[in-house]
């Protein structure tokens, strides 16, 4: 049992990381569905680096820096060319799957370096995952820069009024937005499991999409959701030892996508939204062009 | 910046001018504001009240004329300019983010908020203006929970908070219900003690205006036609101006005979889109050969009657009878078979689809009828046919009929829409807003096509803000004010006096009058 936890934190771990990023690109109104692109191109030029230099640290950085600059693609063709989120987003995600095949095939195989230490069986990312997770509540919350993200998500035009670069802040959302996913990536193919293979990362960018509608946009929620979508994926990989019989692997890997949905139906009720708001980001979606 | 006193000039603008294509929005303005002030400028909508509230708030630039704050000459790029030299902006749709709580909005992009967001300072220096006038408001609310008079005390403390010392409001007690206003009215009165100029633009509700202000500016097509201090005008001259007294319209009414009710409405009530009272207990009818006008101010319910009666939103109570039916629950498409025909009063929103070409747009009236549309294929040919036919006799200015909707300029556009309600053949016209934004050609073009209508025997509700339009085209004239007809007046014999001051709700005096 203690291993299965060990392993569901591991991997929710990486749910979170990019699952923040995407929060706080949402959150300034501009969506990424290309996560699973972003994180594949972290997680393979991440790879490609370590493996090539031998250093962790270069390989995630590389993988940082892939990651932003996926975020700067993203923000110019939304943001400056007013193009349409979630077309881009999708464009990004086949252009990772695409080009990072191409790329990563001829590095299949091991990492092949002493693999990163770990605290109690815990990856160190785990708690840099707190950490991030407490940072970007504090930053949203309590800070002029994080008011200044929310309100260029929820009212570009008053943000406007009120004096706030809408198109500079949200340039720097969704590129810090990329460079999480890229983190996130990195920390899959460098700790979770170093190993390169095609398709890697089997859709977890699609669960950490989904985490962001079920944390409702909010950083400690998101985390927990980590949390539960991480044991989840744990019971797909071996269904027979937890509850025999019931379900097949492929179903229990639906799970963060119906309790998503489910979320989402609950969120778009009269009854919610007259108790709590409208928890999206309400220009999400919408480009900015000001009169 | 030095120390502001009582009566000085704040504020001053010289020969602020705005032209748009075909239109002077702004023709020469001149005035100028006093700190301690307060300065209402009157208009109708059209008259240039917009245009001239963008450019005081570094919304819009003038092409010509000079803005000098504090004696000195100013030149706004955007409204942070203007925020930071002082002028605060209430606007009328609610400049504020609905998710976010008051503090939150009123320390959004404030130059000393620091990089960690001190709330408990800023709760007690807000607080402390709040006392100064007697403001009581949860800081911690999320806007959305508000009322409308609560926000809008927000964004004044927003504005003050900024240091405003000229406070432009855009028609402050529109949405505000009569104990607010009194609140408000109390409020910035108390600021003026403290030097501030309040600057409020307004069009209807003229005692409010004169109860409070020293001074009035009134503007009447791009121009300022009168310049009062407050003390010398009275409501009935006050309208008078903004109305203006020239008679613009040289239209022949023919002589009609008129014949049976089409429609009559009998208690019909309906609410709005945020589930408000927008019209209440109305009754009227609508007889054959009748062009019945109803006269108001923008948001005085008419709209939501409008689309009531053509079959889009729903009706609360009452009843709707076309040529003796009731039609209270048929679809908007079964009104239209049955012969009722709407021109709506978003041209580009409601009345077209700005993608698609005029033989596209036309078929929008035409898809239910056989002779088009057959087996469900579309008869290309005559369809097209039909648009040349239409767009020759109403002379619609395009190359082609196969030009998107879209690139059609307003008035053509408006011709394209009269020709594709009109060739159907209604026997109940509804035009809402006709003429509303189009030059001169296209509005004579419009009212002639109406009477020509009105000549073939078609009953024709037309709902105008523009009294002119109004009292030149109508049999009868209802002026509308918050959801009710104030009255029914005879369109020959009512004066455009009592008809402006009934539009603007002053029941008693214009019976007097």
């Amino acid at each position: 049992m203690w291993e299965f936890w060990i392993r569901s934190l591991n991997a929710s771990t990486i749910f979170a990381i990019a699952g923040l990023g995407e929060v706080v690109g949402q959150r300034a109104g501009v969506m990424n569905v290309g996560v699973e692109g972003a994180m594949l191109f972290g997680a393979t030029i991440g790879f490609i680096v370590a493996k090539t230099t031998g250093s962790y640290l270069l390989g995630f950085l590389a993988g940082i820096a892939i990651g932003a600059l996926i975020g700067l693609l993203h923000a110019f063709f939304t943001i400056t060319l007013h193009g349409d989120q979630v077309v881009n987003g999708m464009g990004i995600w086949i252009l990772g799957f695409g080009l990072t095949t191409y790329i990563g095939s001829p590095y299949a195989g091991p990492l092949g370096m002493g693999r990163i230490p770990t605290i109690g069986g815990l990856s160190p990312f785990f708690f840099a995952a707190l950490v991030l997770t407490f940072v970007i509540w504090f930053v949203l919350f309590k800070t002029h820069w994080g008011l200044k993200i929310r309100s260029v998500g929820e009212n570009p035009t008053v943000a406007e009024v009120s004096g706030i670069n809408v198109v500079r802040t949200r340039y720097w959302s969704v590129i810090f937005s990329g460079a999480m996913m890229g983190l996130a990536g990195a920390v899959y193919a460098l700790d979770y499991n170093p190993v390169w293979s095609y398709n890697l990362l089997m859709g977890w960018g699609f669960i950490a999409l989904a985490l962001v509608f079920f944390s409702m946009w909010n950083p400690y929620i998101l985390l927990s959701g980590a949390v539960l979508f991480g044991a989840l994926w744990q019971v797909s990989l071996n269904p027979e030892s937890f509850l025999p019989n019931i379900f097949s692997r492929y179903i229990w890997r639906t799970f963060p996508f119906v309790i998503t949905i489910i979320i989402l139906v609950i969120m778009s009720t009269h009854w919610f939204s007259s108790r709590w708001g409208a928890a999206k980001p309400e220009a999400l979606g919408l480009p900015y062009e000001k009169d | 910046m030095t120390e502001i006193k009582q009566g000085d000039i704040v504020l001053q603008a010289r020969g602020i001018t705005k032209r748009y294509p075909g239109l002077v929005a702004n023709d020469h303005i001149d005035f100028e504001i006093r700190a301690g002030e307060i300065h209402a400028i009157l208009g109708e909508n059209g008259a240039g009240k917009t245009t001239l509230m963008s450019i005081l708030f570094g919304l819009t630039h003038p092409d010509e004329g000079e803005i000098y704050v504090f004696g000195k000459k100013v030149n706004f790029r955007s409204p942070l300019d203007a925020i930071d030299l002082g002028i605060g902006m209430v606007h009328q749709a609610r400049k504020l983010i609905s998710a976010h709580t008051v503090l939150e909005n009123i320390l959004l992009g404030h130059p000393h908020a620091g990089a960690i967001l001190d709330m408990k300072k800023t709760a007690e220096e807000v607080k402390q203006l709040c006392d100064a006038y007697g403001y009581k408001i949860d800081l911690n609310a999320k806007v959305w929970h508000l009322s409308e008079g609560e926000k809008q005390m927000v964004e004044i403390l927003k504005a003050l908070y900024r240091g405003a010392k000229i406070l432009i409001m855009d028609e402050p007690t529109s949405a505000l219900a009569p104990p607010e206003t009194e609140k408000l009215l109390e409020t910035i009165q108390l600021m003026t003690k403290n030097e501030l100029a309040i600057v409020p633009f307004i069009t209807h509700k003229l005692p409010i205006v004169l109860s409070v202000s020293q001074r009035v500016t009134v503007l009447r097509r791009g121009k300022i036609v009168a310049r009062l201090n407050t003390a010398e005008a009275t409501e009935q001259s006050l309208a008078m101006e903004m109305i203006g007294r020239e008679v613009l319209f040289n239209l022949k009414r023919p002589d009609v005979k008129i014949g049976k009710p089409i429609l009559q409405v009998e208690n019909i009530s309906v609410h709005d889109d945020k589930d408000y009272w927008a019209a209440r207990n109305i009754s009227f009818e609508v007889r054959e050969g009748e062009i019945f006008g109803i006269a108001g101010v923008s948001g005085n319910g008419q709209q939501p009657l409008a689309e009531a009666l053509a079959g889009l939103r729903k009706a609360s109570a009452g009843r709707v009878l076309f040529e003796n039916k009731d039609i209270t629950r048929l679809s908007s498409l079964e009104r239209w078979k049955k012969g009722i025909g709407y021109i709506p009063s978003e041209q580009r929103a409601v009345g077209s689809i700005g993608d698609f070409s005029l033989v596209e747009n036309l078929l929008m009236s035409y898809y239910y009828d056989d002779q088009f549309v057959k087996w469900g294929l579309i008869d290309a040919k005559k369809i097209r046919q039909l648009t040349q036919e239409l767009i020759e006799e109403y002379n619609v200015a395009t190359p082609n009929p196969d030009v998107k909707a879209r690139n059609l300029s307003g008035g053509n556009l408006q011709k394209m829409i009269l020709a594709r309600v009109f060739s159907r053949k209604p026997r109940l016209i509804i035009a809402n807003l006709p003429t509303q934004g189009l030059d001169v050609g296209a509005m004579e073009f419009v009212q002639n096509k109406l009477l020509e209508e009105k000549k073939a025997g078609a009953g024709i509700l037309l709902i105008s803000e523009d009294l002119d339009e109004i009292m030149a085209l109508s049999d009868r004239i209802a002026p509308m004010y918050e959801g009710e007809f104030m009255d029914i007046l005879p369109g020959g014999s009512a004066q455009r006096e009592t008809v402006g001051a009934l539009m603007a709700g002053h029941k008693q005096k214009a019976v007097q009058a």
